[in-house]
Parts: C-alpha cells; structure tokens; sequence
C-alpha cells in the first residue's frame, strides 16, 4: 500500500500538458514493473493482514455504493424536485419522521445513503429530512434488524430495543438539522443543481452520467474509509475490551469509540457485538446504534461527498446523540443494564 | 482528473471485482453468498463505464462540462489502490497473525432457550460417525457449553491452520459473519504429539479427542484435545467458518 500513496503524492495531476490520463499509465506501468518488489514489501505478516482487511472493507461496502449511486442517479433523472416536494409533509417536523419511516423500505448499507442523500438535497428536499434519511436507512431496514434478531436468539427485545435507538437517532438529528442547521455547511458542489431535462433520451444521459459521478466520487472517499479501518483494526487489539466487564459507563464509552473504529457493516455489527458475552447488553445496544449512525468509513464518505464543514459538525452530534438514544432505548426496553 | 481517465479507473475497478469473483479469491474476503453482488457491481461499474466513453465519442458531454469537477475528483486517484491490490498483491486470507491479535475463543453461551444461569445449554445431539466432521467453533462451543458433554469419547476430525504460540500448538480458524473485517479467531490447543515442527499457517487435518473440562473461563475457553493423527493438507476454497 505505502508504495502506491507515494506514488499517487508523486503524480502531478495539474501540470500543464501532462494529462491524469498518462499519469495513470505511467502509475500503472510502475505498478506492472515493480510488483515483485511491491510483493515482497507487503510481505510482514501485519500488513498483509492489514491489506486483507482493506481489500476485504472494499469487496463489501462497493456493491452497497454502486446501489446508492443508481439509486442517487434514478432520484436525478426521474423524481422531479416538484413531484418530491408534493409528496413529503410542507412542515419540518412531520416531513423528519416521514423519512425516518421510508429509511425502513430502503435496505442499503450506509455507504450507499451518503450519495442518496446528497441527490435528495439538489433536489430541493429540506436537508432536515436528508439528513433522517442518512441515518434512518442503514439502521432499521429489515435485513439488519433480521440479522440482529439471529445474532441474539435469546433476546428479541434486542430488535425493539435497536429500532428505537436509531430511529429516535435519526430523527432527533433531523430535528435538530431543522432548528440549528445552516445550509451553507455544505460543499458548493454537493448543492449544485441539475438542469431539468424533459425528453427521456437525456433523462438516461442524467441517470448515467449522474450515477457514474457519484461513484467516482465517493468510490474514492469509501477507499478512504477502508484504508482508515484497516490500519485500525490491525493496531487496535480486540483483547482489551474483554478486561472491561462490568464497567458500565466505561463499556458505553469504549463501545461507541468502538463501533466508529472499526467501521463494520450494520448487517455484520450484531453477531460480533453477540459473541462479547462477558459485556452487559446496554453497552453492545450503544455499539449496535452509533455504528450505523457514524464511523470512521462513513465520516470519510460524508467529508467528501457533502462537505468537510458538514462533516465536522454533524459526525460528533450524531455521535452524542445515538449514545443518548441508545441509553434512553436500553433503560426503557431491556429494563435496565443488564 | 479526466473523464477518459475516471473511465478506465472505473473498468479497471469493475475488473478486479469481476475478477475476485470468478476466481473465486473472494472467499478471502467475504461470504460465500456475496459473490453475485460483486458480479453485479463489476457488470455496473463497467457499463457506467462503458456508457460513458461511448457518449464521449459521439462528442455528447453537455451535461457535466470539464473543469469544475476538479476539487471533488481528486480522491478519484485512491480508486487505484483496490485495483492494485487486487490484481497485483492479491492479499492473503487471513491466518495466524489475526489470532495472535485476539486473547482466547470469544464463543458466547449459546442463547437458547435452555441456557442455564451459567451459560450451559443442551445442544442437539450429534449424528453418528467416527470420526465425525466438525467445524472448529462448534466442537468448541460444544466444549465449552455443552451439559450433556456430546462431545466426550468422539473423536472429531478439525480442519484448520497451524498457530504456535510459545510452547504450544494450537489448530485454528477464523469465522467470519460478514466480511473478514469482522473476523474473529477459534482456536483449540493440540496435546499428546510433538507438532512444534509444523509451520504457522500451514493447513491441517487433526483427529483428536476433547480432553473434557479444559475449556474454562480461565483459559479464555480453548478447550484442549488429545491428538490422535495429524494430515497437512492443501488450504480449502472458503478459508473461513461462517
């Protein structure tokens, strides 16, 4: 991996005549030419499980985009900023819930929200209810609180309890948007327009064009992402949450830093967090909530897709607020820490 | 960047998707069912691709226009780092530096509705057949959990990597739920036969007896076997337990 970021920071991307095309060819070439060194270099036994990881973030999370952005590019080319604004509630605080509820239908991961999210702001939609959007559709679509349900045989109040936590999440962060939340946080180019095209030839040109642009995009941001998790994943030891046991304040903490460290998808969270037996059920309900919510892939993905200003702001507000609903929703569904 | 560029990054990207999947080098990376997912992603990309580069020829490019993509293109560059490692490194599967990484066997009580105050559990019965075929995190929370002890005087065949940590061997395996992200080890400690010469990560095939009651909180519930033959053998397609 080293090799290739110092190749990539070597590239001259913006000098005159030289053009990103023979920029890749000559990283390709290099690339091509030194493989056995590259091999051998990668050859330490933490890399490699580092870049198996890394590989293996990527494999997982790109089909999710690539059905966020066809999804995204759909939205561009066929839902009219005026048919969106017919259906939704005129009042902010009906229209949050409103997309909290259609997250439910919509099963994708988070990475594929982020781009679908930004095309709902070109399209005129309060960033409000975008926002819900964002953080409702990774977390309480059927296919994760299934695979909750799986992971904790024994605890079907598990699910309730995970449903209400995102669901109070993403809809208290919509509210708050809604209250305090200033438009020009985000990247110029994540609110540019596009033209209204009429005839439908040019819808498909919008539809391709939209969704390829955004997967080149954010594609970028998700290597990020994975790059990030992976390094972490392999310098954090796992052990150490072990030791923590019945440290309940300390376990919420150290299990919310956790799920934004190890940035796992939300339909996998649950059956890592189920084998922690040694750990109460509060702290892993806090782990199951803020990871959909926010993580160290995601955080890269909105930086980018949305703006750094957004970013910045809106990924430690999520990240108090699903801690507090996950609280909030263990205390009053599983009756306590347990 | 150029869209010409961002073109080819996108089918060199599709590719080694596509790629990964023939090949069957997924299994490295993800479950066995997220394969037509990544056939699918790989057929999008290169026809998003494709489409695109085809309207370019037509000289059809007034919808983006060149220039003010600048700033939001630049990450494209990282798209290149995936490609590479897949056709050029290929990582390998993960072994046994990932169980060094984790302190003993998370497995948790079986949350049936039989468990007991002290995390025991009845599990079905076991088919018949000697020796019979077990996946490592099964025979060890059986080991570990099991009150009918189903798993005492069976010998057990284990598939698995070698560890070997200090004085001892260990074959072991890791389960993955989703993605090898979310890997976590199962080990189990082999007694009775001198193995110290068996290299880390080198695959086995191990016919063993549980040594009752040796997996136990103390010990992070590895529980130990007693080894009666010990076979290398080639690594098996799905590296993984899921």
């Amino acid at each position: 991996m080293t090799v290739t970021e110092e190749a990539t920071e070597e590239a001259p991307p913006r000098r005159r005549r030289v053009t990103s095309l023979e920029v890749l060819c000559v990283l390709l070439v290099l690339a091509l030419v030194g493989q056995s060194w590259l091999a051998s270099a990668l050859d330490v036994a933490a890399i490699k499980t580092g870049a198996t990881v890394f590989v293996a973030v990527c494999a997982q999370a790109l089909p999710f985009l690539v059905v966020g952005v066809l999804i995204s590019g759909a939205i561009a080319a066929f839902l009219s900023a005026d048919l969106l604004r017919r259906v939704l509630p005129k009042r902010a605080a009906l229209a949050v819930p409103v997309a909290g509820v259609a997250g439910i239908a919509l099963p994708n991961c988070e990475c594929a929200a982020v781009p679908v999210a930004r095309r709902l702001i070109q399209q005129d939609v309060p960033a409000s209810v975008a926002v819900t959007f964002l953080l409702a559709a990774p977390a309480v679509n059927p296919i994760v609180l299934v695979a909750t349900a799986v992971a904790f045989p024994g605890e079907p109040k598990m699910v309730l309890a995970r449903f209400l936590g995102s669901m109070g999440t993403a809809v208290a962060m919509g509210w708050l948007w809604a209250r305090f939340g200033k438009m020009e946080w985000f990247a110029e180019r994540a609110m540019r327009r596009l033209p209204e095209h009429v005839d439908g030839r040019s819808r498909w040109a919008v539809f391709f064009e939209t969704a390829r642009q955004d997967l080149v995009d954010a594609g970028g941001f998700l290597v990020v992402g994975g790059l990030t998790a992976a390094v972490l994943n392999v310098v954090v030891p796992r052990s150490w949450i072990d030791t923590l046991g019945a440290q309940l304040v300390l376990g919420v903490v150290v299990m919310a830093v956790l799920a934004v460290v190890l940035a796992l998808c939300s339909e996998a969270d649950a059956f890592v967090v189920a084998s922690l037996s040694t750990m109460p059920l509060l702290p892993r309900l806090v782990f199951l909530v803020v990871g959909p919510a926010i993580d160290i892939k995601l955080f890269a993905l909105q930086a980018g897709t949305l703006g750094r200003r957004f970013a910045v702001r809106f990924a430690p507000l999520t990240f108090v607020v699903a801690i507090g609903c996950a609280v909030v929703a263990g205390v009053l569904v599983l009756g306590g820490v347990r | 960047m150029r869209r010409e560029t961002q073109n080819i990054l996108l089918v060199l990207l599709g590719g080694a998707l596509l790629k990964m999947s023939f090949t069957g080098t997924y299994l490295r990376y993800v479950k066995p069912s997220h394969q037509w997912l990544l056939v699918a992603a790989g057929a999008v990309m290169i026809l998003l691709a494709a489409v695109s580069i085809v309207r370019e020829l037509r000289g059809e490019t007034d919808l983006d226009g060149h220039g003010d993509h600048a700033h939001a293109a630049r990450s494209a560059w990282l798209l290149i780092l995936p490609v590479l490692a897949v056709f050029l490194v290929a990582p390998p599967a993960l072994g046994s530096d990932s169980v060094g990484r984790a302190a003993g066997n998370r497995s948790a009580p079986p949350a049936a509705s039989s468990t007991e105050g002290d995390g025991s559990a009845l599990f079905p019965a076991l088919p018949a057949g000697d020796p019979i075929a077990l996946p490592l995190s099964e025979f060890s929370s059986r080991a570990a959990w099991d009150r009918a002890h189903s798993l005492d005087e069976r010998t057990a065949r284990l598939t698995g990597f070698v560890v070997q940590e200090g004085d001892d061997t260990y074959v072991a395996r890791l389960a993955i739920a989703c993605c090898a992200a979310d890997a976590f080890p199962v080990k189990i400690e082999l007694r009775g036969r001198e193995l110290s010469n068996l290299p880390d990560d080198s695959w086995v095939e191990v016919l063993a007896r549980l040594r009752p009651g040796t997996a136990t909180r103390a010990n992070e519930y590895v529980p130990a076997v007693s080894v009666q033959a010990v076979r290398s053998i080639p690594e098996p397609e799905d590296p993984y337990e899921h």
